[in-house]
């Protein structure tokens, strides 16, 4: 085919995949007028950053006068609260999810382990259980442990849905450094865990970069267990995102807002592991 | 090696065995994967009784509730159109546009970047984002295929039943035909360029090298992409959540919309033997498929 043709709808299709985040970018920016507007202006529309600042708090008491009408639901806009809560939420889990999974990924990666084909499946059927299934007996034992509703509940719950990702990246990882560096190290006397803390993890440190941000991105990202296995305590930006849908109308402006200042530093976050990203998607069995 | 060991702890408590590596794991996957397994199956043979505020056992009923419940059918139903229309669709349109940016002319690294970005995005605000463009009142695309006349003046999309799936798929298909792009892509650029060089020489046409060469030799990353999209396809429930909520009426109930919705019926025992039946199949079919496949790890 012709390069030029190539080019020219290798680029159209980038921006059909592009246009909704950019539509969405400028509805945080517009007003109530320009965001209802038929035809839509993607262009020409009045800029406002009135959304951001009562999402994210400068002047969360005064936006009823300025608007000069009651807003959309007319609840309390204010979500930074819930954006530390899905701060502390993903670290948290990726913390503990990249701790456990480097720990059982160079076992597996390394050192004989009966079962280890069976050892494996097992990680991946967990990787395929619905969320729905695993959250309803959690809410039960969550009651019956107090954890339920609390910032220890969802990230132990996160880092459990990360660690198959988690597990099987690291482990691909591993498989990519020379055994040979293990059999001198320890022929000179060191200890396994001297082998794996001082030579490994230094070698393995930018996938670990990269697994521990495909983890932090799939915590940030969660929905259904959060809205499940809490009640007022804390809510992660997806699941306070609905609550922007009221009955009396949508405030659109507001959400476009908060779901703009979410995806930004994921962009961030997953260009910088572009390098990774495929064998990421894949858990460590395609690598670029 | 063994004369070194000066102390005298058993070797199954040392680095060298692969157990003080693997217990975090194990004890994690024990306490949150394997015991939730069994309450769920416990819950299954329960309901909660308001009257008596407890949960009481009730044998098999709701499995015999599950299989003569008109709507879990339904929810079925939909399930599995979603996840297979779903599949089949990312799966042609990703191996088209692999096909067409699989290239090392400069611009389509940028490309294959701004391809990525949907990757991140949380479902839920994905499916927000399809919410206000599938607006009946002010939606752009209501609007343009109004503008073309594919759908009638009064007609909307999410609250016709034969539509509303559709408008939940096409949020699936458009956050995730880029995953499928960006694995068939790197499953292309790491192909011999031997054989197509041949094939070439040899006087071959497009389609057939990609009939006997690309395919074939595709074939495991093609395996990986469907299964593990497969998988979230089956589990999938941020975007009806958000987007129709189950309607209208119970029309794109999926199996995990369903399970939690009865669950926030207070219907606790129901709700968990949906999940059930939700997770037996896709671990029977994710397996079996593992299997047939020889998807390897």
């Amino acid at each position: 085919m012709n390069k030029v043709l190539k080019q020219v709808i290798g680029w159209f299709i980038a921006a059909v995949f592009f246009f909704p985040i950019y539509f969405w970018i400028t509805v945080s920016v517009k007003k109530d007028k320009d965001i209802f507007a038929l035809p839509p202006k993607l262009f020409d529309f009045e800029l406002s950053f009135q959304a951001y600042e009562e999402v994210f708090g400068i002047s969360r008491f005064l936006y009823v006068e300025d608007m000069g009408a009651v807003r959309p639901g007319g609840g309390d806009f204010y979500m930074m609260p819930n954006l530390v809560d899905s701060i502390i939420i993903a670290l948290g889990s990726t913390g503990i999810a990249m701790m456990i999974s480097i720990l059982a990924a160079y076992a597996l990666s390394r050192l004989p382990i009966r079962g280890q084909q069976h050892f494996m499946g097992w990680i991946l059927s967990t990787r395929m259980m619905p969320p729905v299934a695993v959250a309803i007996p959690m809410f039960f034992i969550y009651k019956n442990i107090g954890l339920m509703d609390t910032h220890l509940g969802i990230i132990i719950i996160h880092a459990l849905m990360n660690l198959p990702l988690a597990v099987l990246l690291m482990k691909s990882f591993f498989d990519d450094i020379p055994k040979d560096i293990d059999e001198a190290a320890l022929l000179d006397g060191a200890s396994r865990f001297y082998v794996f803390w001082r030579l490994i993890v230094p070698l393995a440190i930018g996938g670990i970069a990269a697994t521990a941000v495909l983890c932090f991105i799939f915590s940030w990202t969660e929905f259904i267990f959060v809205l499940m296995l809490t009640q007022t305590g804390l809510k992660t930006i997806p699941v306070v995102s609905t609550s922007f849908v009221t009955s009396t109308g949508t405030a659109w402006d507001n959400m476009a807002a908060l779901g703009t200042a979410a995806i930004i530093p994921a962009f961030i976050f997953i260009l910088l592991v572009q390098r990774h990203l495929v064998r990421g998607l894949t858990l460590g069995s395609v690598k670029q | 090696m063994a004369n070194q060991k000066s102390y005298s702890l058993p070797s199954i408590m040392t680095s060298d065995s692969s157990l003080p590596w693997l217990l975090p794991l194990i004890t994690m996957l024990i306490v949150f994967a394997i015991i939730p397994f069994f309450y769920n199956i416990y819950l299954s043979f329960h309901e909660f009784v308001p009257l008596k505020r407890a949960l009481i056992f009730v044998g098999w009923d709701n499995w015999i509730k599950l299989f003569t419940d008109g709507v879990f059918w339904g929810s079925l139903k939909v399930s599995l159109f979603y996840t297979f229309v779903c599949l089949i669709i990312q799966l042609v349109l990703g191996m088209g546009i692999a096909l067409l940016i699989d290239s090392d002319d400069p611009g389509f690294g940028v490309i294959r970047s701004v391809l990525t970005l949907t990757l991140v995005i949380p479902p839920a605000i994905a499916g927000m984002i399809f919410l206000i463009m599938e607006d009946a009142n002010y939606g752009l695309i209501p609007w343009a295929l109004k503008s073309i006349g594919l759908i009638g003046q009064e007609d909307t999309i999410l609250a016709d039943p034969s539509l509303a799936i559709w408008g939940v798929m096409i949020v699936d298909i458009w956050q995730w035909t880029p995953f499928m792009v960006l694995i068939l892509v790197a499953g292309l650029r790491s192909l011999p360029s031997e054989p197509f060089e041949s094939a070439m020489i040899d006087g071959a046409k497009p389609f057939q090298i990609f009939r006997r060469l690309t395919l074939p030799m595709l074939h495991k990353v093609i395996a990986v992409a469907v299964l593990i999209r497969g998988i979230d396809l089956w589990r999938m429930v941020d975007y009806v959540f958000v987007l129709t909520s189950g309607g209208p009426g119970t029309a794109t109930y999926t199996l995990s919309l369903y399970s939690w919705q009865r669950f926030t019926f207070v219907q606790w025992g129901y709700g968990a033997t949906i999940s059930l039946f939700s997770l037996i199949v896709i671990l029977i079919v994710g397996n079996a498929f593992i299997h047939f496949a020889k998807v390897k790890w």
